[in-house]
């Protein structure tokens, strides 16, 4: 076993929120450039950028499938998939319910699903940004379903984080894993939620500039860069660990 | 002003009663519930669009004179089950929450 330095939440294109400069080829680039064993892209309700970074990096680094949740309480959950076709159909499922508010790129930005040569291969005209039609509890289930693992992204954050969303834990074992934002100090978050002691703790990048993959980031001591070495973590599994990095100093 | 006068002031259908002689002091608008936990007083009637279960749960928290959904967004029964359980009352109303809060405004203050 050894550490990787994983990005585990950077947006695309595909995300209108995110920079045009934000193409499959400049994410493997920008990747590389920071030094990352293993990342993965979660575009608003949407995979499908994640396998052509998956394909142009080609192992280095390794990506995860991945997409960034909007529930219906508004709630932002990451989910992981190591399998394209698993996160592709979740994808499909999740468009489907999203409302028929169109996305005004002058308002929002674009939506663009971008290939391996640069090219774009579609533009999603429904909103990203808008919430899916299941509450937190059903898409927890569905991605679980599906064979992912579901993280309630920066929880400490408005939007879209969890516990500012709903202001406490909701009731069972689930999240048993959080991620919070590249600006937020351990001390404080303890400070604030004492009931995330004891938990694994992600950090990732937030990123929907090039220069900002990377900026954040969490150590994994994993055998390999893989989905079930990742879960394995999240138990602590025969000295697996999880150690984010440290917060960025100033909020951007 | 009680419960019960502020129901047919402000027209809402009611979820669940469990104490509807209970003061309203005010009312508090957030679907926020970090915000509801840190800024609602006890004794306002909180109205909101969020229908999570932990809403029962920072109402409590914040001692609140009752929930209202706005626009006609019903909780689950989960929700309506857990009110009846921690003896919280729950209001509907189909208006939305401009409209609501207004009428509550007018009738705590006139």
């Amino acid at each position: 076993m050894r550490w990787w330095r994983a990005d585990l939440h950077i947006h695309s294109i595909l995300s209108p929120c995110a920079s045009l400069d934000m193409s499959p080829r400049r994410i493997v680039a920008e990747a590389r450039r920071a030094g990352l064993d293993l990342i993965a892209v979660c575009d608003h309700n949407a995979a499908e950028n994640g396998r052509y970074v998956r394909r142009l990096a080609a192992g280095t680094p390794v990506v995860l499938m991945g997409m960034g949740i909007q529930t219906a309480e508004e709630v932002e959950i990451l989910a992981y998939f190591a399998d394209e076709e698993d996160s592709l159909l979740l994808e499909t499922e999740l468009q489907n319910s999203l409302p028929d508010v169109p996305c005004t790129p002058e308002l929002f930005g674009d939506q663009v699903v971008v290939n391996e040569e640069g090219e774009i291969a579609r533009r999603v005209e429904r909103l990203l940004l808008s919430p899916v039609d299941l509450t937190l509890s059903e898409v927890v289930r569905r991605v679980g379903e599906l064979g992912g693992l579901a993280i309630p992204a920066h929880v400490d954050r408005v939007p879209g984080g969890l516990l500012a969303m709903l202001g406490l834990f909701p009731e069972g074992d689930w999240p048993w894993v959080v991620e919070i934002a590249p600006w937020t100090s351990l001390s404080d978050v303890y400070e604030a939620w004492p009931g995330l002691r004891g938990r694994p703790i992600l950090r990732g990048s937030d990123a929907h500039y090039p220069e900002e993959i990377g900026r954040a980031w969490t150590d994994l001591y994993l055998a390999a860069p893989t989905l079930d070495e990742l879960r394995a973590a999240f138990r602590g599994r025969d000295g697996r660990a999880i150690q984010p990095g440290p917060e960025l100093k100033e909020r951007q | 002003m009680n419960t019960k006068t502020v129901v047919a002031k402000v027209a809402l259908e009611v979820l669940v009663a469990v104490d509807l002689a209970r003061e309203v002091r005010g009312g508090y608008c957030s679907d926020l519930l970090s915000d509801v936990l840190a800024h609602a007083k006890s004794g306002d009637l909180w109205i909101t669009h969020q229908r999570h279960l932990n809403v029962i749960a920072v109402g409590k928290l914040r001692d609140v004179a009752g929930v209202v959904f706005a626009r006609g967004l019903c909780p689950s029964q989960d929700v309506i089950s857990r009110a009846v359980a921690e003896r919280m009352n729950l209001f509907l109303s189909t208006e939305p929450a401009f409209e609501v809060a207004g009428r509550l405004h007018r009738a705590l203050h006139p």
